[in-house]
């Protein structure tokens, strides 16, 4: 085992209070990237 | 009067009949066929397969939402298409096969108006020689009762490290052209997680075996994302995280042949090598279901719908890697033949693969295909409902549109369960098919939609996309209020 995390970003990672916010973020974060919206590409149409 | 036909009710099939049935009035009739009594949310299978969850938690059973919401229900297995009919039968039918009950074996033919072909891939074991779940110490997770087996042989293992033995657990892909290397890596996280919990973990060597050309291509040609203040590609932050848990890895690596405990592979330099191994989790190849189709006369028309997964607007035209673009891919799911049958998810024919294609020095083609993640499975499946009620309604062109190009999707990786000891690792990709000409300076993807994110959030998040969707699924009050 390499280790890769350090221990502050290890304590980050697993600190509730902080995942917490974290969470609250990352579900807005991807709420805006999937229902942002979708489309076609192609420009004829 | 319409009658839409829906073959399938997994992720794409149930989400389509659900939207059909919400927005269409009950004049119209919303049929499902599918072999399978239950629905159930696959991505948890993965906490099954690790005993953490059981199956009755990932599944409820069809019959009796569909009675109360009013969508017919045939527990059968499609067999053939006939969208032209036949000399009996003037309106197209699928020929369906009864799975259960005092029908079972019995054929009958399903007229519809519209169709749409939510079948999903097959699982196709029989590509890859001795890969049987269950047999051979290897198992698999991609349906719940596969992961109820891969966690009994996991469970074996771990009692015998306890009695002081040690195991070699091998997880990843088992056939030269796998995708869903993303649920691979979820499992191999888990597992990794799990024995630590078990206190066995020194007792394991745990070793990851893809055919991706580097870790973390998951079928999508890797990318670039930016992960908290830096930028970075996928290959190394799951390099950091394998290394970080002592995860050994094999990549570009075609597993041909399973004997018991034995993986045997071809890597792309041309050599033939093998693995030992106590448990085994490989994911297998994907195909198509291997379905006929016949005009009016009988005649066989099967090129004419279907190209292993089903034709739909794609462009199909064979192009050397260079000259792939996200306009070859669909945008409508239409078949270009039959312009009412429809093939929303993972039962649609892509273009071409992503990740870019490689052959090894035997010849043997070692990458990826494609992978159609759930939530595209979701969004294709609920624009494809939303075109057919415009065309009932009297709409002449399809306005909803979603092209793999120009569409964003969310991984959210578990990596290892428990609600304050777990972890995840969470990706977001925009497009999912890079766009090389529109974000020619980040390897195809929009940077900021693409990111990364490792730590406990991101198991929280995998636990509410369960519990989520699978209120969504039963069509509890507001449930379309939940996006795909
Ligand atoms: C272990 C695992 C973990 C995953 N984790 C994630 C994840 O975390 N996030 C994510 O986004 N995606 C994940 N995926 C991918 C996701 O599950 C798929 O993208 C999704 O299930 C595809 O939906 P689908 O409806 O196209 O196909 P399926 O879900 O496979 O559904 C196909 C349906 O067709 C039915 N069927 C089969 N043959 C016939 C026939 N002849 N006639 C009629 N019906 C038939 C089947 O019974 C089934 O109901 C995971 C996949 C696996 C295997």
């Amino acid at each position: 085992m390499t280790q890769r995390i350090s221990k502050t970003k290890r304590f980050i990672m697993t600190n509730p209070i902080i995942q917490f916010f974290k969470y609250i973020y990352l579900s807005l974060k991807i709420l805006v990237i999937v229902a942002g919206g979708h489309g076609g590409t192609r420009k004829n149409i | 009067m319409a009658k839409i036909v829906i073959l399938g009710a997994g992720i794409s099939g149930h989400v389509a009949a659900t939207h059909l049935r919400r927005k269409l009035s009950k004049n119209h009739e919303v049929l499902v066929v599918s072999p399978n009594s239950n629905y159930q949310w696959i991505p948890s299978n993965i906490w099954v397969g690790i005993g953490r969850m059981k199956s009755e938690q990932i599944l409820f059973p069809l019959a009796p939402l569909y009675k109360k919401k009013k969508i017919g229900f045939k527990q059968a297995k499609a067999v053939s298409f006939h969208p032209e009919g036949d000399s009996e039968v003037d309106k197209p039918y699928v020929l369906i096969e009864y799975v259960i009950g005092e029908n079972k074996g019995n054929f009958e033919k399903v007229t519809y108006d519209y169709l749409i072909n939510a079948t999903g891939p097959k699982l196709a074991f029989d590509m890859t020689e001795g890969l049987i779940p269950g047999k051979n110490k290897v198992y698999s997770v991609c349906t719940y009762g596969h992961a109820e087996h891969a966690w009994q042989g996991l469970n074996k293992v771990i009692q015998q490290m306890k009695q002081g033995k040690k195991a070699k657990i091998l997880i990843g892909t088992g056939h030269a052209k796998s995708t869903c290397q993303g649920a691979a890596f979820e499992y191999i996280l888990n597992v990794e997680k799990e024995l630590r919990r078990h206190k066995v973990r020194d007792k394991a060597e745990i070793t990851w075996i893809a055919n991706e050309y580097q870790l973390g291509d998951f079928g999508m040609d890797g990318m670039l994302l930016s992960y908290g203040n830096n930028i970075m590609k996928s290959s190394e932050m799951i390099e950091m995280v394998f290394e970080d848990r002592g995860i050994k890895w094999i990549t570009r690596a075609g597993v041909n042949k399973i004997e018991d405990g034995v993986a045997h592979y071809e890597t792309l330099d041309g050599e033939y090598k093998s693995e030992n191994f106590d448990f085994a989790m490989l994911i297998p190849a994907f195909s198509g279901h291997g379905f006929k189709a016949y005009d009016k006369s009988d005649n066989d028309i099967t090129e004419k719908l279907f190209k292993g997964f089903m034709l739909v607007d794609a462009d199909y035209t064979p192009k050397p890697y260079e000259q792939w673009t996200v306009q070859d891919w669909p945008e409508t799911y239409q078949n270009p033949s039959y312009k009412n049958i429809f093939a929303p998810g993972i039962a649609f024919a892509p273009p071409h693969a992503i990740s870019k294609p490689r052959v090894s020095k035997n010849g043997t083609s070692i990458s990826p295909a494609p992978p159609r993640t759930g939530m595209p499975s979701g969004i294709t499946a609920k624009l494809v409902a939303e075109n057919i009620i415009d065309i009932i309604n009297g709409k002449k062109t399809l306005n909803h549109r979603g092209s793999l190009g120009n569409m964003g999707a969310a991984c959210i990786a578990s990596a290892g369960y428990g609600l304050m000891k777990g972890s995840g690792v969470s990706i977001t990709t925009f497009p999912i098919v890079p766009d090389y000409v529109k974000y020619p300076d980040t390897q195809g993807r929009k940077l900021g939609k693409t990111f990364g994110d490792i730590g406990l959030a991101g198991h929280w998040l995998k636990l509410t996309l369960h519990y989520a969707f699978l209120y969504k699924a039963k069509m509890k009050p507001f449930w379309w209020l939940i996006p795909e």
